[in-house]
């Protein structure tokens, strides 16, 4: 067959497709944006608009609301992410085996999925309501509180239950994965260790962990980034509150754009938001790639 | 509503206008005389069937009517008009006013007709709701200002006669129906973060007469203002001493709480005088016929006030069809044959609160006002409600967030109220000098 | 070596795998049955304290106001109830169109990927990845000035290319791992018959990597189907309003009651169910094909 294209011409022209959908569209937003973050631009002082350089990003150093946030934003994609892989982990394994009803179990998995931000905040407002929620139906009847309690109404309360509210939502895709990255362990393998008497917490560490490390980096890529910008459960649930409590990046970005209409501050928030999650994938990648697993 | 299909021109010509979107943009309204005219999506169907008779009435003015989700009405109006996309007439919220001004949405409607013969007859804090800079924006939608309502079935069984005039009676009389075993929690406010206002707060300060800032918009919360210290360290009080505020109140929105107050479950609220139509109304709500209306509790006791919001219509900037536009704005907020007719269809039909005077004399009005409320009570309240003044600043919905963020804290005993005044008149002044 | 005859042998793992089957089960499934049971009842039974376990009276009133929203069950004003059925039509389109386009843009860029080395793939990759890093609402006011100029507000074109440009970065990593995993000497032998590279994906590659195909495509419908900050902005009457969006109305919309919303939900999430319970096997199937290392 003839050559007519090189390889490199012959793949882009193969991307182009793909790469007029992602760049024509999305380009010029992301470009746009970078470029209004870096002025002074309120919707409401139009007057007062003026390009100011760095100094939206600059002024972030000494905004106390920011930096609080910050903190929130990290506690809550630690906490999110965090018992996402390990309920994910645990859960993709506990799929791994063979039992009765184990297809039923696999087909539940994506339940969660399958339910937007918003149904998902509100689902959960119900359950955790102070006055009314099954939650509290559930622990007056199993006798182990003794009043209905209003667990978003407390700071550490909103805080955790937002964090699990989000993690049911998320939990499905990363058991996906990792369900998907034990299934191609070759059986060889964990029978070659358990003829070597390995029990099974060294079974784990030896045959299993290297093979689920690629998904796991994926995952914890996607996670990350899904639990740095999560916004619609976090806002039906709490708004940010009580106080500050739950007022992650993620939500402040979107309060000071569309409500304050300051879109110069806010863009800026949206593209420390951006660096974070780039630094954090890098870090993941480098971080994994050196166990050999990774390639592009 | 047709479907554009994207044909090759049309992508060819898009990327070759991305360097031009920013300067692009065609004027608001449509080009075939049709009135684009958006509201928040409150009682949406009642709206369409009053434009339907203004339309009849009116052949030669067509109006298109969409309703937004009320939560999401700024946002997607502001978005509307910064896409050069906005609509001819729209609803526009009293704190939204100054920032929408500023942004260039709204064009001023003195000088047009009809308007003289509205601002001459409505209450003066409806009348300064809806001027900004000196010029006048809106006419109005309806009003309403905010009152103590409470459950007098629940005081009569707990032996209580009157309702409370005072902030100190309020404590006492809610800890005598705890006491009976009635309510552990007699007192509810909607408290969770919204991006409205938190009407049952303003409340409080104005219904001492306190107003938190002066007109010139400088902070008087810390020192200049005697109410707004006193009025926290009452919250703060009964929230954490007394505790007869609900701490599921940071969980709580208007609806749930409408539904709370129905169901007997709070003795006493903060709200809008026309919650109660649905209150006692026995289709809908188990306490009906034993919510009142009372003046909002004051620290002395003697001193009545209260804060008034306005809904408004107003007209935009670039709007083709101003003619039109004016004609439908006359019908919705002015006088056709000499009486403010959406104004009694409104009032007549949901019991929303009008802002004319006049109509606080008309027998059929007051006839349908004591079927749910004392009219007395419910005019005394529009007679000493006051505006916002804050509400003129740009920076008023940051104010906003952060009132309502320390409320929270404040009812969760994480600041003092010492505190809480401080912080605020120190964000209000770092606010004012960030926007200048 | 153990001289513990096997019938003596307790089977702890066989224990504790039977129950964290159940805890894991119960922990996905009860909140959501918590809101369909919320869905089959009467609003004034949803209050009570301590709460109804199984509705009784159990009614299908609040789904049939779908569909005939003026009826005997006549919740007034709500325009939200209305449009439900609307939006989950709109919704179904926009996910699956979503999905369809992803499929073939992402197949020819993910085979470029796989099997082609060219100068200024890596950064290509990231490039893709990187416009995924920018949060929603950072680009949400130039994507409507965008949609405004192409006239494209309210339709469900607006929706498809937004969400597509959004799906296609994890849709071409993903399949281009698995295209990775076909065995070469199944496109070599391919090649000898004489096959063009379009030939020979399109019978040998793809029929292969099947399962893949079918995971990147429920990838995309359920980005689509998910989403509500662009659909609340581009979208502004029922001709291309989607479930999130008649979602969020109902949470604050002043007419609304709990048990119809709840409702609502339920219908939010019955498609994309169903569609991820037929293929369930083959979407694992294709997550693992695509985390075969190379």
């Amino acid at each position: 067959m003839q050559r007519q294209w090189s390889d490199t011409s012959r793949a882009y022209a193969m991307n182009a497709p793909a790469m007029a959908a992602i760049l024509l569209l999305v380009a010029y937003p992301i470009g746009y944006s970078f470029w209004v973050s870096l002025h002074r631009d309120n919707l409401a002082q139009p007057a007062l608009r003026r390009f100011i350089g760095l100094d939206n990003y600059l002024g972030l150093l000494s905004d106390p609301a920011f930096l609080t946030s910050l903190g929130v934003s990290a506690l809550f994609v630690l906490l999110v992410v965090g018992v996402t892989v390990v309920l994910g982990l645990a859960l993709a394994l506990v799929l791994n085996e063979t039992f009765l009803g184990r297809g039923v179990l696999r087909s539940l998995v994506l339940l969660p999925w399958a339910m937007p931000g918003v149904v998902n905040g509100l689902m959960w407002r119900t359950v955790f309501d102070a006055k009314t929620g099954a939650l509290n139906g559930v622990l007056l009847q199993l006798g182990l509180i003794d009043s209905y309690q209003a667990f978003l109404a407390s700071t550490t309360g909103a805080f955790v239950f937002t964090a699990m509210a989000q993690v049911w939502n998320t939990l499905p895709f990363a058991v996906i994965l990792l369900l998907a990255g034990l299934t191609t362990i070759p059986n060889e393998l964990y029978d070659a260790a358990t003829v070597d008497r390995a029990g099974l917490l060294q079974r784990f560490r030896e045959v299993t962990l290297p093979w689920l490390l690629h998904p796991l980096l994926i995952v914890l890529i996607l996670e990350t980034m899904n639990a740095f910008r999560a916004f619609d459960t976090i806002y039906v649930l709490t708004g940010g509150g009580p106080g500050d409590a739950t007022a992650t990046v993620a939500l402040l970005t979107v309060q000071r754009v569309l409500t304050y209409t300051d879109v110069g501050l806010g863009s800026a928030y949206a593209w420390v938001i951006t660096l974070i999650t780039l630094v954090v994938s890098i870090a993941y990648v480098g971080l994994l790639y050196r166990r050999g697993s990774f390639e592009v | 509503m047709t479907r554009h299909q994207i044909t090759r021109r049309t992508l060819l010509s898009a990327a070759a206008a991305v360097p031009l979107l920013a300067a692009c943009g065609r004027g608001g309204g449509s080009s075939d005389g049709t009135v684009r005219f958006e509201g928040w999506d409150y009682e949406s169907q009642l709206v369409q069937q009053n434009l339907d008779g203004f339309m009849a009435k009116n052949p030669d003015v067509k109006v298109a009517y969409t309703p937004i989700t009320s939560a999401q009405y700024v946002r997607k109006v502001v978005a509307e008009f910064t896409g050069k996309n906005g609509p001819d007439a729209l609803y526009v919220y009293d704190d939204s006013l100054a920032t929408w001004v500023e942004s260039g949405y709204l064009q001023p409607l003195d000088g047009l007709p009809g308007v003289d013969e509205v601002y001459n007859g409505i209450y003066a804090a409806n009348a300064q709701a809806m001027t900004y800079k000196d010029k006048r924006y809106g006419l109005p939608y309806y009003t309403d200002s905010t009152g103590l309502i409470y459950n007098a079935a629940i005081l009569e069984r707990a032996g209580i006669k009157a309702p409370p005039k005072s902030l100190d009676e309020l404590e006492a009389q809610s800890i005598t129906i705890r006491a009976a075993g009635l309510i552990q929690y007699p007192i509810a406010f909607a408290a969770q973060l919204q991006d409205t206002w938190a009407s049952w707060l303003w409340a409080l300060m104005y219904g001492s007469g306190g107003s938190m800032f002066a007109d010139d918009l400088t902070p008087t919360l810390a020192g200049a203002d005697p109410v707004p210290l006193a009025v926290y360290e009452w919250i703060h009080k009964a929230a954490t001493v007394s505790k007869i505020i609900d701490p599921a109140s940071l969980q709580l929105t208007p609806v749930p709480l409408d539904n709370a107050m129905m169901a007997g479950q709070y003795a006493f609220n903060l709200g809008s005088r026309y919650a109660l139509r649905v209150y006692n109304d026995p289709a809908k709500s188990k306490a009906a016929g034993a919510m009142k209306l009372a003046q909002v509790p004051s620290l002395d006791g003697a001193v009545h006030g209260t804060v008034a919001n306005t809904r408004m219509y107003g007209l935009a900037a670039e709007t083709q069809v101003k003619d039109k536009a004016m004609v439908l704005l006359n019908f919705l907020g002015g006088h056709t044959d000499g009486q403010p007719q959406t104004a009694r269809f409104w009032f007549l039909q949901r019991g929303l609160g009008f802002t004319f005077k006049d109509m606080a004399k008309d027998k059929e009005i007051t006839d349908a006002l004591a079927k749910w409320v004392d009219p007395a009570t419910y005019a005394a309240l529009a007679d000493v409600a006051k505006a916002r003044n804050i509400v003129q600043a740009p920076w008023y919905a940051e104010f906003e967030a952060a009132l309502q963020k320390t409320s929270q804290q404040i009812l969760t005993d994480q600041i003092t109220p010492q505190a809480t005044t401080t912080t605020l008149a120190d964000t209000a002044t770092t606010l004012k000098k960030k926007y200048s | 070596m153990s001289t513990i005859p096997l019938r003596y042998r307790i089977p702890w793992k066989k224990i504790v795998v039977t129950v964290l089957a159940i805890v894991f089960g119960l922990y996905l499934v009860l909140p959501f049955y918590w809101i369909v049971a919320m869905s089959l009842s009467y609003e004034p039974d949803v209050y009570t304290v301590p709460p109804h376990w199984i509705p009784s009276p159990a009614t299908l009133d609040n789904y049939v106001s779908f569909v005939d929203p003026t009826g005997a069950q006549a919740l007034v004003g709500s325009r939200a109830v209305a449009e439900t059925p609307y939006a989950l039509g709109n919704s179904m389109i926009v996910a699956t169109a979503t999905a369809l386009l992803n499929l073939v843009l992402g197949v020819f860029a993910a085979y470029s990927f796989s099997r082609l080395r060219f100068r200024g793939s890596g950064v290509l990759l990231m490039v893709y990845l990187i416009t995924r890093m920018v949060p929603g609402i950072a680009i949400i006011i130039p994507f409507y000035l965008l949609m405004r100029e192409l006239d494209l507000l309210d339709t469900y074109w607006a929706l498809i290319l937004s969400y597509t440009s959004f799906a296609l970065p994890v849709t071409i990593w993903v399949l281009k791992d698995f295209f990775r995993a076909v065995p070469r000497e199944l496109e070599d032998a391919a090649r000898v018959d004489r096959c063009g590279w379009f030939r020979t994906m399109w019978s040998v590659v793809l029929p292969i990597s099947a399962p893949g195909l079918v995971a990147a495509a429920v990838f995309s419908f359920m980005t689509a189907w998910n989403e509500f900050m662009f659909a609340l902005f581009l979208t502004s009457s029922t001709a291309s309003k989607t479930m999130p969006v008649i979602a969020a109305n109902f949470a604050t919309d002043l007419n609304t009651q709990f048990t119809v919303m709840a409702a609502s939900g339920v219908l939010a999430v019955l498609p994309p169910l169903v569609l991820v319970l037929i293929f369930q096997r083959l979407i694992v199937q294709g997550m693992a094909a695509g985390s075969v290392k190379g």
